[in-house]
Protein backbone atom coordinates (compact mmCIF):
# COMPACT_ATOMS: atom_id res chain seq x y z
CA UNK A 1 0.00 0.00 0.00
CA UNK A 2 1.40 3.40 -1.03
CA UNK A 3 2.40 5.69 2.11
CA UNK A 4 1.86 8.81 -0.01
CA UNK A 5 -1.04 10.90 1.34
CA UNK A 6 -4.25 10.01 0.13
CA UNK A 7 -5.78 13.07 -1.70
CA UNK A 8 -8.70 14.93 -0.33
CA UNK A 9 -10.72 14.42 -3.79
CA UNK A 10 -11.09 12.21 -6.63
CA UNK A 11 -8.96 13.51 -9.80
CA UNK A 12 -10.69 15.62 -12.70
CA UNK A 13 -9.87 13.02 -14.94
CA UNK A 14 -11.78 10.35 -12.32
CA UNK A 15 -14.44 12.25 -11.74
CA UNK A 16 -15.53 12.82 -15.28
CA UNK A 17 -14.75 9.35 -16.34
CA UNK A 18 -17.17 8.24 -13.40
CA UNK A 19 -20.23 10.61 -14.08
CA UNK A 20 -19.81 10.18 -17.71
CA UNK A 21 -19.78 6.17 -17.23
CA UNK A 22 -22.82 6.49 -15.09
CA UNK A 23 -25.09 8.45 -17.42
CA UNK A 24 -24.19 6.03 -20.26
CA UNK A 25 -24.86 2.59 -17.92
CA UNK A 26 -28.40 3.86 -17.21
CA UNK A 27 -29.29 4.71 -20.76
CA UNK A 28 -27.85 1.55 -22.13
CA UNK A 29 -29.90 0.00 -18.82
CA UNK A 30 -33.18 2.10 -19.82
CA UNK A 31 -33.19 1.52 -23.36
CA UNK A 32 -31.82 -2.29 -22.74
CA UNK A 33 -34.96 -2.58 -20.67
CA UNK A 34 -37.46 -0.50 -23.38
CA UNK A 35 -35.85 -2.60 -26.19
CA UNK A 36 -36.92 -6.25 -24.36
CA UNK A 37 -39.94 -5.82 -22.81
CA UNK A 38 -41.13 -1.97 -23.65
CA UNK A 39 -43.92 -3.75 -26.51
CA UNK A 40 -42.46 -0.89 -29.32
CA UNK A 41 -42.68 -1.97 -33.05
CA UNK A 42 -39.87 -3.80 -34.79
CA UNK A 43 -38.33 -0.90 -36.64
CA UNK A 44 -38.21 1.07 -33.37
CA UNK A 45 -36.73 -1.91 -31.52
CA UNK A 46 -34.29 -2.74 -34.25
CA UNK A 47 -32.84 1.16 -34.28
CA UNK A 48 -32.76 0.62 -30.17
CA UNK A 49 -30.77 -2.51 -30.13
CA UNK A 50 -28.31 -0.84 -32.59
CA UNK A 51 -27.77 2.70 -30.83
CA UNK A 52 -27.30 -0.27 -27.79
CA UNK A 53 -24.92 -2.42 -29.16
CA UNK A 54 -22.84 1.00 -30.19
CA UNK A 55 -23.07 2.82 -26.83
CA UNK A 56 -22.40 -0.77 -25.34
CA UNK A 57 -18.63 -0.41 -26.36
CA UNK A 58 -18.55 3.58 -25.33
CA UNK A 59 -18.84 2.08 -22.18
CA UNK A 60 -16.45 -0.87 -22.71
CA UNK A 61 -13.82 2.27 -23.38
CA UNK A 62 -14.75 4.52 -20.49
CA UNK A 63 -14.39 1.82 -18.33
CA UNK A 64 -10.99 0.55 -19.48
CA UNK A 65 -10.54 4.14 -19.64
CA UNK A 66 -11.34 4.73 -15.79
CA UNK A 67 -9.19 1.19 -14.66
CA UNK A 68 -6.36 3.13 -16.43
CA UNK A 69 -6.46 5.80 -14.59
CA UNK A 70 -6.94 4.20 -10.93
CA UNK A 71 -3.13 3.22 -11.07
CA UNK A 72 -2.02 6.72 -11.21
CA UNK A 73 -4.77 8.78 -9.51
CA UNK A 74 -4.76 7.84 -5.92
CA UNK A 75 -8.41 7.82 -4.35
CA UNK A 76 -9.20 9.37 -1.47
CA UNK A 77 -9.47 7.73 1.60
CA UNK A 78 -12.60 5.56 2.57
CA UNK A 79 -14.91 5.51 5.59
CA UNK A 80 -13.83 4.32 8.31
CA UNK A 81 -15.31 0.60 9.64
CA UNK A 82 -17.52 -1.91 7.71
CA UNK A 83 -19.16 0.97 5.64
CA UNK A 84 -16.40 1.86 4.24
CA UNK A 85 -15.04 -1.96 3.56
CA UNK A 86 -18.87 -2.46 1.81
CA UNK A 87 -18.45 0.78 -0.05
CA UNK A 88 -15.40 -0.29 -1.36
CA UNK A 89 -16.49 -4.05 -2.36
CA UNK A 90 -19.69 -2.60 -3.60
CA UNK A 91 -16.90 -0.02 -6.10
CA UNK A 92 -15.01 -3.04 -6.63
CA UNK A 93 -18.13 -5.19 -7.78
CA UNK A 94 -19.23 -2.28 -9.97
CA UNK A 95 -16.26 -2.66 -12.23
CA UNK A 96 -16.66 -6.12 -12.34
CA UNK A 97 -20.03 -6.69 -13.11
CA UNK A 98 -19.61 -3.57 -15.72
CA UNK A 99 -17.31 -5.85 -17.64
CA UNK A 100 -19.02 -8.97 -17.53
CA UNK A 101 -22.37 -6.81 -18.60
CA UNK A 102 -20.58 -5.75 -21.56
CA UNK A 103 -18.69 -8.86 -22.00
CA UNK A 104 -22.07 -10.91 -21.77
CA UNK A 105 -23.89 -8.44 -24.40
CA UNK A 106 -20.70 -8.68 -26.92
CA UNK A 107 -20.79 -12.49 -26.71
CA UNK A 108 -25.05 -12.11 -27.45
CA UNK A 109 -24.48 -10.38 -30.75
CA UNK A 110 -21.58 -12.52 -31.50
CA UNK A 111 -23.37 -15.75 -30.72
CA UNK A 112 -26.51 -15.08 -32.29
CA UNK A 113 -28.33 -17.18 -34.76
CA UNK A 114 -29.37 -14.20 -36.43
CA UNK A 115 -25.90 -12.02 -36.49
CA UNK A 116 -26.73 -8.09 -37.15
CA UNK A 117 -23.41 -6.49 -37.46
CA UNK A 118 -22.50 -4.10 -34.70
CA UNK A 119 -21.52 -1.02 -36.38
CA UNK A 120 -19.93 1.71 -34.43
CA UNK A 121 -21.62 4.46 -35.30
CA UNK A 122 -21.05 3.34 -38.98
CA UNK A 123 -17.46 4.01 -38.79
CA UNK A 124 -16.68 0.28 -38.95
CA UNK A 125 -17.86 -2.92 -37.57
CA UNK A 126 -16.74 -4.40 -34.81
CA UNK A 127 -15.56 -7.82 -35.27
CA UNK A 128 -17.74 -10.86 -33.29
CA UNK A 129 -15.83 -13.05 -30.31
CA UNK A 130 -17.72 -16.01 -30.72
CA UNK A 131 -19.83 -18.09 -33.60
CA UNK A 132 -23.26 -18.20 -33.94
CA UNK A 133 -24.37 -20.69 -31.47
CA UNK A 134 -28.13 -21.25 -30.29
CA UNK A 135 -26.54 -22.77 -26.94
CA UNK A 136 -23.57 -20.47 -26.25
CA UNK A 137 -26.70 -17.66 -26.99
CA UNK A 138 -28.73 -18.66 -24.45
CA UNK A 139 -26.26 -18.73 -21.86
CA UNK A 140 -25.13 -15.22 -22.71
CA UNK A 141 -28.81 -13.66 -23.19
CA UNK A 142 -29.31 -15.00 -19.34
CA UNK A 143 -26.20 -13.82 -18.07
CA UNK A 144 -26.59 -10.30 -19.45
CA UNK A 145 -29.81 -10.34 -17.80
CA UNK A 146 -28.50 -11.40 -14.70
CA UNK A 147 -25.60 -8.97 -14.86
CA UNK A 148 -28.08 -6.12 -15.52
CA UNK A 149 -30.08 -6.80 -12.81
CA UNK A 150 -26.95 -6.76 -10.73
CA UNK A 151 -25.56 -4.19 -11.67
CA UNK A 152 -29.19 -2.22 -11.08
CA UNK A 153 -29.15 -3.23 -7.90
CA UNK A 154 -25.58 -2.52 -7.17
CA UNK A 155 -25.90 1.24 -8.66
CA UNK A 156 -29.00 1.65 -6.20
CA UNK A 157 -26.86 0.49 -2.82
CA UNK A 158 -23.82 2.58 -4.32
CA UNK A 159 -26.35 5.79 -4.55
CA UNK A 160 -27.82 5.08 -1.32
CA UNK A 161 -24.62 5.30 0.35
CA UNK A 162 -23.70 8.50 -1.69
CA UNK A 163 -26.96 9.95 -0.16
CA UNK A 164 -26.51 8.97 3.31
CA UNK A 165 -23.13 10.24 3.79
CA UNK A 166 -24.30 13.47 2.09
CA UNK A 167 -27.04 13.66 4.21
CA UNK A 168 -26.88 11.63 7.07
CA UNK A 169 -23.37 11.63 7.95
CA UNK A 170 -22.49 15.26 6.28
CA UNK A 171 -19.34 14.07 5.14
CA UNK A 172 -17.56 14.87 1.80
CA UNK A 173 -17.90 11.05 -0.07
CA UNK A 174 -20.37 12.43 -2.16
CA UNK A 175 -18.88 15.95 -2.65
CA UNK A 176 -15.50 15.04 -3.85
CA UNK A 177 -17.17 13.06 -6.72
CA UNK A 178 -18.80 15.96 -8.04
CA UNK A 179 -17.36 17.78 -10.85
CA UNK A 180 -14.72 20.66 -8.60
CA UNK A 181 -16.34 23.92 -8.77
CA UNK A 182 -14.01 26.96 -9.23
CA UNK A 183 -15.20 29.76 -7.74
CA UNK A 184 -14.98 28.49 -4.58
CA UNK A 185 -12.03 25.56 -4.66
CA UNK A 186 -9.60 27.17 -6.93
CA UNK A 187 -9.75 31.33 -5.70
CA UNK A 188 -8.53 33.30 -8.10
CA UNK A 189 -5.43 35.08 -7.00
CA UNK B 1 -63.59 0.84 -42.72
CA UNK B 2 -61.26 -1.52 -43.06
CA UNK B 3 -59.77 -2.02 -46.75
CA UNK B 4 -61.09 -5.23 -46.64
CA UNK B 5 -64.67 -4.27 -45.56
CA UNK B 6 -64.53 -1.32 -48.31
CA UNK B 7 -63.43 -3.83 -50.41
CA UNK B 8 -66.45 -6.35 -49.31
CA UNK B 9 -68.89 -3.48 -49.36
CA UNK B 10 -67.76 -2.14 -53.07
CA UNK B 11 -68.08 -5.63 -54.41
CA UNK B 12 -71.75 -5.59 -53.19
CA UNK B 13 -72.75 -2.44 -54.48
CA UNK B 14 -70.96 -2.79 -57.64
CA UNK B 15 -72.04 -6.46 -58.36
CA UNK B 16 -73.09 -6.48 -61.71
CA UNK B 17 -70.14 -4.94 -63.03
CA UNK B 18 -67.73 -7.06 -60.95
CA UNK B 19 -64.94 -9.73 -61.68
CA UNK B 20 -63.75 -11.56 -64.25
CA UNK B 21 -66.16 -13.50 -66.36
CA UNK B 22 -69.10 -11.27 -64.60
CA UNK B 23 -68.61 -8.72 -67.90
CA UNK B 24 -69.53 -11.36 -69.91
CA UNK B 25 -73.91 -11.06 -68.95
CA UNK B 26 -73.27 -6.94 -69.50
CA UNK B 27 -74.50 -5.21 -72.84
CA UNK B 28 -71.64 -4.55 -74.27
CA UNK B 29 -69.20 -7.08 -73.51
CA UNK B 30 -65.49 -6.00 -72.86
CA UNK B 31 -63.15 -7.11 -75.83
CA UNK B 32 -60.78 -10.14 -74.82
CA UNK B 33 -57.66 -9.79 -73.24
CA UNK B 34 -57.41 -5.87 -72.53
CA UNK B 35 -54.34 -5.10 -71.16
CA UNK B 36 -54.10 -3.13 -68.03
CA UNK B 37 -51.24 -1.25 -66.36
CA UNK B 38 -50.89 -1.08 -62.51
CA UNK B 39 -51.31 1.95 -60.40
CA UNK B 40 -48.02 2.21 -58.59
CA UNK B 41 -50.83 4.48 -56.17
CA UNK B 42 -52.93 2.06 -55.44
CA UNK B 43 -50.50 -0.79 -55.31
CA UNK B 44 -48.79 -1.71 -51.47
CA UNK B 45 -46.88 -5.20 -51.50
CA UNK B 46 -46.50 -5.67 -47.94
CA UNK B 47 -45.28 -8.60 -45.84
CA UNK B 48 -45.30 -9.89 -42.65
CA UNK B 49 -42.61 -11.68 -40.68
CA UNK B 50 -42.59 -12.79 -36.68
CA UNK B 51 -39.29 -13.48 -34.82
CA UNK B 52 -38.80 -14.80 -31.35
CA UNK B 53 -38.88 -12.76 -28.61
CA UNK B 54 -39.11 -9.63 -30.72
CA UNK B 55 -42.28 -7.90 -32.27
CA UNK B 56 -43.65 -8.49 -35.66
CA UNK B 57 -41.85 -7.02 -38.51
CA UNK B 58 -44.51 -5.12 -40.93
CA UNK B 59 -42.84 -3.81 -44.01
CA UNK B 60 -43.63 -2.88 -48.02
CA UNK B 61 -41.72 -2.67 -51.33
CA UNK B 62 -41.84 0.96 -52.57
CA UNK B 63 -40.87 -0.03 -56.03
CA UNK B 64 -42.06 -2.38 -58.28
CA UNK B 65 -43.86 -2.62 -61.82
CA UNK B 66 -46.70 -5.02 -63.04
CA UNK B 67 -48.91 -5.93 -65.73
CA UNK B 68 -52.01 -7.73 -66.30
CA UNK B 69 -54.24 -8.90 -69.43
CA UNK B 70 -57.71 -9.39 -68.64
CA UNK B 71 -59.93 -12.11 -70.68
CA UNK B 72 -63.60 -11.79 -69.33
CA UNK B 73 -64.44 -14.43 -71.19
CA UNK B 74 -62.19 -16.97 -70.94
CA UNK B 75 -60.51 -16.08 -67.75
CA UNK B 76 -58.22 -18.58 -67.70
CA UNK B 77 -56.51 -16.89 -70.65
CA UNK B 78 -55.66 -14.09 -68.29
CA UNK B 79 -52.05 -13.18 -67.37
CA UNK B 80 -50.72 -11.21 -64.63
CA UNK B 81 -46.81 -10.36 -63.59
CA UNK B 82 -45.14 -8.49 -61.12
CA UNK B 83 -41.27 -7.47 -60.68
CA UNK B 84 -40.46 -5.99 -57.32
CA UNK B 85 -37.38 -4.16 -56.86
CA UNK B 86 -35.77 -5.86 -53.92
CA UNK B 87 -33.95 -2.93 -52.64
CA UNK B 88 -37.27 -0.95 -52.38
CA UNK B 89 -37.78 -2.80 -48.81
CA UNK B 90 -39.18 -0.34 -46.47
CA UNK B 91 -40.07 -1.64 -42.48
CA UNK B 92 -39.52 2.02 -41.26
CA UNK B 93 -36.47 2.09 -40.13
CA UNK B 94 -33.11 2.94 -42.58
CA UNK B 95 -30.59 0.47 -40.63
CA UNK B 96 -33.59 -1.95 -40.58
CA UNK B 97 -33.84 -1.80 -44.14
CA UNK B 98 -30.10 -1.96 -45.07
CA UNK B 99 -29.84 -5.29 -43.22
CA UNK B 100 -32.70 -6.83 -45.20
CA UNK B 101 -31.11 -5.80 -47.94
CA UNK B 102 -27.90 -7.61 -47.15
CA UNK B 103 -27.10 -10.79 -48.51
CA UNK B 104 -28.53 -12.12 -44.23
CA UNK B 105 -32.01 -11.48 -46.17
CA UNK B 106 -33.10 -10.28 -49.97
CA UNK B 107 -29.22 -9.86 -51.28
CA UNK B 108 -30.80 -7.04 -53.07
CA UNK B 109 -27.07 -6.27 -54.70
CA UNK B 110 -27.43 -9.82 -56.39
CA UNK B 111 -30.85 -10.55 -56.55
CA UNK B 112 -32.51 -6.90 -57.55
CA UNK B 113 -35.68 -8.26 -58.61
CA UNK B 114 -38.43 -10.58 -57.35
CA UNK B 115 -40.60 -11.55 -59.69
CA UNK B 116 -44.19 -13.09 -60.30
CA UNK B 117 -45.96 -14.53 -63.43
CA UNK B 118 -48.90 -16.39 -63.80
CA UNK B 119 -49.18 -19.55 -65.15
CA UNK B 120 -52.80 -19.97 -64.96
CA UNK B 121 -56.38 -18.22 -63.36
CA UNK B 122 -58.95 -20.02 -62.45
CA UNK B 123 -62.22 -18.28 -61.72
CA UNK B 124 -63.81 -19.62 -58.21
CA UNK B 125 -66.54 -17.24 -57.89
CA UNK B 126 -67.58 -13.89 -59.19
CA UNK B 127 -65.52 -11.48 -56.91
CA UNK B 128 -62.46 -14.49 -56.24
CA UNK B 129 -60.02 -15.89 -58.67
CA UNK B 130 -56.95 -18.25 -58.26
CA UNK B 131 -53.99 -17.27 -59.86
CA UNK B 132 -51.03 -20.06 -59.98
CA UNK B 133 -47.68 -19.10 -61.25
CA UNK B 134 -44.21 -19.14 -60.00
CA UNK B 135 -42.75 -16.68 -57.78
CA UNK B 136 -38.85 -16.24 -57.87
CA UNK B 137 -36.96 -15.02 -55.05
CA UNK B 138 -33.11 -14.89 -54.48
CA UNK B 139 -33.00 -17.00 -57.69
CA UNK B 140 -34.78 -19.62 -56.85
CA UNK B 141 -38.01 -19.74 -58.89
CA UNK B 142 -41.13 -21.88 -57.01
CA UNK B 143 -45.09 -22.28 -57.66
CA UNK B 144 -47.24 -20.42 -55.77
CA UNK B 145 -51.16 -20.14 -56.18
CA UNK B 146 -53.13 -17.42 -54.40
CA UNK B 147 -56.55 -16.82 -54.17
CA UNK B 148 -57.09 -13.44 -55.36
CA UNK B 149 -60.77 -11.21 -54.44
CA UNK B 150 -61.14 -8.56 -57.20
CA UNK B 151 -63.26 -6.43 -58.28
CA UNK B 152 -64.31 -3.79 -61.21
CA UNK B 153 -65.71 -0.32 -60.79
CA UNK B 154 -65.09 2.74 -62.65
CA UNK B 155 -62.83 1.73 -65.11
CA UNK B 156 -60.72 0.08 -62.39
CA UNK B 157 -59.81 -3.29 -61.16
CA UNK B 158 -58.71 -3.67 -57.46
CA UNK B 159 -57.24 -6.52 -56.22
CA UNK B 160 -56.74 -8.37 -53.17
CA UNK B 161 -54.31 -11.37 -51.96
CA UNK B 162 -53.16 -12.63 -49.07
CA UNK B 163 -50.91 -15.65 -48.71
CA UNK B 164 -47.68 -17.62 -47.13
CA UNK B 165 -44.76 -18.55 -48.04
CA UNK B 166 -42.24 -20.28 -47.15
CA UNK B 167 -38.80 -18.66 -47.32
CA UNK B 168 -36.61 -21.85 -46.35
CA UNK B 169 -37.93 -23.29 -49.83
CA UNK B 170 -36.05 -19.79 -51.45
CA UNK B 171 -32.72 -20.66 -48.94
CA UNK B 172 -33.86 -17.28 -47.14
CA UNK B 173 -32.17 -19.13 -43.52
CA UNK B 174 -30.97 -16.70 -41.61
CA UNK B 175 -32.09 -16.61 -38.28
CA UNK B 176 -34.15 -19.86 -38.37
CA UNK B 177 -35.37 -20.80 -35.73
CA UNK B 178 -35.12 -17.48 -33.83
CA UNK B 179 -37.16 -15.85 -37.20
CA UNK B 180 -39.91 -17.56 -38.54
CA UNK B 181 -39.72 -19.34 -41.92
CA UNK B 182 -43.14 -18.06 -42.68
CA UNK B 183 -43.55 -14.57 -44.46
CA UNK B 184 -47.04 -13.30 -45.11
CA UNK B 185 -47.77 -11.59 -47.98
CA UNK B 186 -50.47 -9.23 -48.42
CA UNK B 187 -50.98 -7.35 -51.83
CA UNK B 188 -53.42 -4.87 -52.98
CA UNK B 189 -53.26 -3.32 -56.06
CA UNK B 190 -55.30 -1.67 -58.47
CA UNK B 191 -55.37 -1.40 -62.20
CA UNK B 192 -56.35 0.94 -65.22
CA UNK B 193 -56.72 -0.01 -68.35
CA UNK B 194 -54.62 0.45 -70.90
Amino acid sequence: MSLEPRPERWSGSIVALHWAGAAIILCLLAVGWAMVDGDLDSATTFDLYQWHKAFGFVALGLTALRLAARPVSPAPSEAPGWEGKLASVAQALLYILTLALILSGWLVVSASPLPVPTRFFDLFVIPNIAQPDPSLFAAAVLAHRLAAWGIALLIALHVAGALKHHFVDGDDVLTRMLPRRRASSEPRP
Amino acid sequence: MTTQARLSYRAQAARAALAVGVLAHAATPAPAADNWRIDPARTHIAFAIDAVGYPRTHGEFRQFAGRISVDFQHPEMSKVSFHVQSQSVDVGSTSFDDYLRSPAFLNSARFPSIDFTSGSITKIDDHTVRVAGDLTLLGVTRPLSVQVAVQREDGRLAFLAKTTIDRLEFGMNSGFPLVSRDVELVISSAAVQL
